[in-house]
Parts: C-alpha cells; sequence; structure tokens
C-alpha cells in the first residue's frame, strides 16, 4: 500500500508541476514591457545586502555597454552603437559628469562597442565589427582614435569583446563564435548577418579534423530547396569525414592579447563560445565569462551553462562539443525536449576541456564582472558578474526569467549568490515586474578605489518571436557602495 | 486516499503562494551548519544550479517552494521527467545527491 501511495504521489506531484511541453516559454525576455514614456528609474526597487546601497548615477544612455574610469577617478561609459534586432546608433565614448554627458569619441557603423578600459593614460574599446569585422581601437583624451587590432572575424552573432590590461601591460580581449553551435542555421538570417554575408562562418585556431556530421535544413537563403551544413563551414556547404579544418589567426571563440601600440597579436586560449567578460583577480590570473549554448537553430543544446572560466595559457575550452567541461552526448544533459542530441562535430580532441570556476544560470547571459579588490567593500577575491537576463524565447524555452542581476561568484568554491536583483516575489526586469530597478545589467566594474561598484544596466530590451526590440534612452548606470559595516 | 489527494493539493497551492527566492539579498545570508550542508551547497552549484538558480524557477521548475520529499527528488533526479534529464548514478553518485539533498532542506526553509 505504502508503495502504491508513493507512486500516486509522484505522479501527482508530477501532474501539478505541470507538464513542461505545454506550458508556455516564462522568460524575462518576452515579459518585457516597452516603457511608452521613458523608463523609470528608483534605486529602492533594488535589494541588496545588509549595509549596501545603491544610487543612479546615469540615464538615457542608448545601450550602454562598459564603464572605465581615468586616473583622476573620472567615469567613463562606453554606449555600443548597436543592439540586437539590428538597430543601429552611433557608437559613442561618454565621460559622465556632473550629471551630464560629454562626448569623448565617436565610432562608424560597426558597433556594437562591448566595452572600455583605461590603460596607460589612453582607453581602449573593443569594437564589435558587425558590418566590417572586430576591431581593438586606442582613443586619446582628445577622442583620436587609432586601431590596434583589425580583420577580427566578429560579423556574426556575437562580437569583439572586453578588453582589459593585463599586469605585462598587454591588452587581452574576446571574440565570440559566428553561430551557436558551429552549424550556420535559420537562426542566423535571423540574427540579420547571414544574408549580408551568406559565405561567413566560424573560424578554427588550430587544425581540427571533422566527424562529418551535417545538419539538413531548409535552404532560407534561396527560400526553395533544403541543403546540408557542416561545421565551421558557409550555409549550404557540407564537410566529410575526417576532413581536416586549417587553424588560423585570428580566429573566434578566443581570447587574444594585443601590445598596446599595436601588433604582435597573440593567441590565448580557444574553444569558448562567446568570452564576453574578461577580468584579472586580485593574484593576476584572467578570467572570463562564457555565454552558453542556446536552444536555437540547426544544432539546438539544451541546458548549457554560462560558464566563468579561469584561463590557462594555451588551453581549449571544449566548443563546440562540450559544455562546461562536459561533453554534449553525456546522457541526456544537453538534449533538446522531443529532438535529438547534439551529434559531436570534431573528430579529435586538442586537450581534456577543464572544468568551470562556475557555472552561471542557462541563458542568464553572465557579461561584464570585476573581482572585489577592497576589505571596506568586502567579499574580497569574490566575483561580481552582471547577468543580462534571457532572451527567451529566442534563444530556448525558460519556466522563470533567469538573469537581471548582479551576483557574487566565490572563485574558488563555485559557490554563487545573488547580490543585487529586483525586489519582490519575482526575478525578472524590471519592466515586466512593472518596477524602476534593474533592466539589464551588462556589465560590473570597481572604481580604482575599490569602494564602489559601478552596474551598467543596458536598458530595455525585448524579445519576441520575430527577434530583439531593443529601446534607445533607456540605459542606466548604477553605483553600488557599502555604507554599513 | 480521496484525503491524502485532497491534503496534497492543498498544500501545493499554498506553496504556491510563497515565494521560492532564497538570495542573501533578499532573504538574509544563509547559515550552514554541517560538512555536509557545505558540500551540498558546491554540488548543487555544480549539478543542479545551472537550471533551478538558487532553487528558484529557470529553465527548470522551482524547487523551494515545492513540497517534495526526499524520496521524490531522488526519484525525479535518476528518471528525470519532462525536459528534465536523468542524472546516471555514475553522473550523480548517491553521496553527493545526499549531500545536495541537505542543502536543498537548509535553502527551502531559509
Amino acid at each position: 500500500m505504502g508503495k502504491i501511495r508513493f507512486i500516486c504521489m509522484f505522479i501527482m506531484v508530477a501532474c501539478l508541476a505541470g507538464c513542461y511541453a505545454m506550458r508556455p516559454s516564462s522568460g524575462g525576455g518576452g515579459q518585457t514591457e516597452l516603457a511608452e514614456e521613458g523608463r523609470r528609474v528608483d534605486p529602492a526597487d533594488i535589494s541588496l545586502p545588509f549595509g549596501y546601497r545603491i544610487e543612479v548615477v546615469a540615464t538615457g544612455l542608448t545601450f550602454p555597454t562598459g564603464v572605465t574610469f581615468d586616473e583622476k577617478g573620472n567615469v567613463y561609459v562606453v554606449e555600443a552603437g548597436y543592439s540586437y534586432g539590428e538597430v543601429w546608433e552611433t557608437p559613442r565614448l561618454l565621460r559622465v559628469a556632473d550629471g551630464g554627458l560629454r562626448v569623448i569619441a565617436e565610432g562608424g557603423e560597426n558597433g556594437p562597442w562591448t566595452g572600455a578600459v583605461r590603460h596607460d593614460g589612453a582607453f581602449y574599446v573593443a569594437e564589435g565589427g558587425e558590418l566590417e569585422g572586430g576591431r581593438i581601437l586606442r582613443i586619446a583624451d582628445n577622442g583620436e582614435i587609432t586601431t590596434i587590432a583589425d580583420h577580427l572575424p566578429s560579423r556574426g552573432d556575437h562580437h569583439t569583446n572586453g578588453p582589459v590590461a593585463g599586469r605585462d601591460g598587454l591588452i587581452y580581449f574576446g571574440i565570440g563564435t559566428a553561430t551557436n553551435s558551429a552549424i550556420v542555421g535559420e537562426d542566423n538570417l535571423k540574427f540579420g548577418w547571414l544574408k549580408r554575408y551568406p559565405g561567413f562562418h566560424d573560424t578554427a585556431c588550430r587544425d581540427i579534423r571533422l566527424t562529418g556530421e551535417n545538419y539538413r535544413s531548409k535552404d532560407f537563403l534561396k527560400g526553395t530547396g533544403e541543403v546540408s551544413t557542416g561545421a565551421f563551414a558557409p550555409f549550404g556547404t557540407a564537410t566529410s569525414k575526417g576532413q581536416v579544418i586549417k587553424g588560423r589567426i585570428p580566429c573566434n571563440g578566443a581570447v587574444f592579447r594585443v601590445n598596446p601600440d599595436g601588433g604582435d597579436l597573440k593567441l590565448v586560449a580557444w574553444g569558448f563560445r562567446n568570452p564576453f567578460g574578461l577580468a584579472f583577480s586580485p593574484d593576476g590570473e584572467l578570467f572570463v565569462t562564457d555565454n552558453g549554448y542556446d536552444d536555437r537553430g540547426s544544432r539546438p543544446v539544451f541546458g548549457a551553462g554560462d560558464p566563468l572560466w579561469l584561463v590557462k595559457e594555451g588551453t581549449w575550452y571544449g566548443w563546440p562539443d562540450y559544455s562546461a567541461g562536459l561533453r554534449l552526448d553525456e546522457g541526456n544533459q544537453f538534449k533538446p525536449f522531443l529532438q535529438e542530441k547534439p551529434r559531436l562535430l570534431l573528430a579529435e580532441y586538442p586537450n581534456h576541456p577543464p572544468n568551470p570556476a562556475a557555472i552561471l544560470p542557462v541563458h542568464a547571459s553572465a557579461d561584464g564582472f570585476d573581482f572585489s579588490r577592497n576589505e571596506s567593500f568586502g567579499h574580497r577575491g569574490e566575483a561580481f558578474i552582471a547577468l543580462f537576463g534571457d532572451q527567451s524565447p529566442a534563444t530556448g524555452k525558460s519556466l522563470g526569467a533567469v538573469g537581471f542581476k548582479v551576483v557574487r561568484v566565490d572563485v574558488r568554491t563555485g559557490v554563487i549568490n545573488e547580490f543585487a536583483a529586483n525586489s519582490g516575489k519575482k526575478i525578472g526586469p524590471a519592466s515586466a515586474l512593472e518596477s524602476s530597478g534593474f533592466e539589464r545589467p551588462i556589465a560590473a566594474r570597481f572604481d580604482p578605489s575599490g569602494e564602489a561598484l559601478y552596474v551598467v544596466d543596458f536598458g530595455i530590451l525585448k524579445e519576441t518571436e520575430k527577434g530583439a526590440e531593443p529601446q534607445r534612452k533607456t540605459g542606466v548606470l548604477w553605483r553600488i557602495t557599502r555604507e554599513v559595516k | 486516499m480521496r484525503y491524502m489527494t485532497l491534503a496534497v493539493m492543498a498544500v501545493l497551492l499554498l506553496c504556491a503562494c510563497g515565494t521560492p527566492r532564497r538570495g542573501e539579498n533578499i532573504a538574509g545570508p544563509l547559515t550552514l551548519s554541517t560538512e555536509k550542508e557545505v558540500r551540498g551547497e558546491k554540488y548543487f552549484m555544480t549539478y543542479c544550479n545551472k537550471c533551478h538558480p538558487l532553487g528558484e524557477s529557470g529553465v527548470g521548475f522551482a524547487l523551494n517552494n515545492k513540497p517534495l520529499t526526499g524520496p521524490l527528488i531522488r526519484t525525479q533526479v535518476r528518471f528525470g521527467a519532462g525536459a528534465m534529464p536523468a542524472f546516471s548514478k555514475e553522473f550523480l553518485p548517491d553521496e553527493k545527491l545526499d549531500d545536495i539533498l541537505a542543502y536543498l532542506q537548509v535553502l527551502r526553509e531559509h
């Protein structure tokens, strides 16, 4: 009798919990609401641990992605100039002062600018390169722009990201992959770039041998018929078993470093998907946040978190056959619901990928981050990571909003704690919660004193079945300090 | 059996009214008093947190406000359900699952 009761209870609980397939996606991307009369902002709507305080530094920004500081402690923000949804603006480096914004430099139509760092008397900006390929730009105080790295293969889903300055005086940055999981497909057409650059695809950093797995799909470019597409190949180009893809530099899905004056571009590590955030720990070790696979496209991957990696030079980190150290054929861990498991694409691996320092939630979009260096702020040595928030349903189904907050991570144990998020019973972007707190945190960086954590909030970006719908002038710069110790 | 069904449904409905949020900024610092719970937190972060962030909903259902007992959770973990994959004993050994359940108990009561 006890056994029957147990089985009945289990079935009942499973039924009451709801059938996954029948539930609509409830991610924050789809629940986002566009603001009709400008975005409301109120620090009181954000919850922090006891003793911390948050305030507004700047509002009305258009697609801000990064913050940096000069030697005098002045604050600068970067506006991307491009957003998913194919919305183009002018990328800008702005100085924040006296409640206003002053333009230091403007870029062309080749965004998104994804971040900036001050180093040795100049600013370094990562130019995403959606139209002309990625670049690393050096910007003088008078606004003069010099290119120090060019022709970076980042015209696809992901861009040229970062940068940060190392103790060695070199500039480190990331380049994201062109695709979700190495197969060009319909999802890339929705992003916009496949129509612009039908021959664009992922570039391997070293020679790789393929299994020859190809994926059949409609010919989305011609509109009729079917095509077969292989890994690291243009849309509609099949690959064969044992085929060798020649590696070349620059490649994508990788971290590089370059001399601040330009030249001497060196590969640091590869096999990432979208190494968006880069930061050096107080011990001088390089960490990156890596946006994990989505459940989309010809080769969808379910349940892939966003790893935080400790970067070891020369190491391959697993893309496109591993997620956070686990191979994609591990049980049904990465099998999309009612679809086949992702088939493996590489016949051999450069090395067994390491385990990540932490795994951020699936679709959270773990982005810009920094390490606490000051005991007076607290949690010294822990990483404070901005979670942009899910772009569900475009990136896959979600039963709840994921991200839209700042978390702190103990990189020694992998334990993640919520640090700053909207108040209330539910997680989500402020516009979905009818509050005036965070919309989409995209970067977190400490000021030079280490006593204030600045949070860049990208602003409103709604996801629909047709794609992203970002809203201009809704970006915000926040500042968190510790008032009571 | 009929009363038990009603009771389970009532408990589920009541639980649905509570928030699953357990972050330090919402519920205060979480205190783990045993090594088992500390290990459980670490394993939870490795195996569970990506789909059930801090026990809240994400790609998977929220865990913090569901009255699931240890045996029910064990069954679901081993066999999977819906989109949730099954976790074999080779992939997630019993000892680690025990530690995760100990941590989850503390998290839910927090």
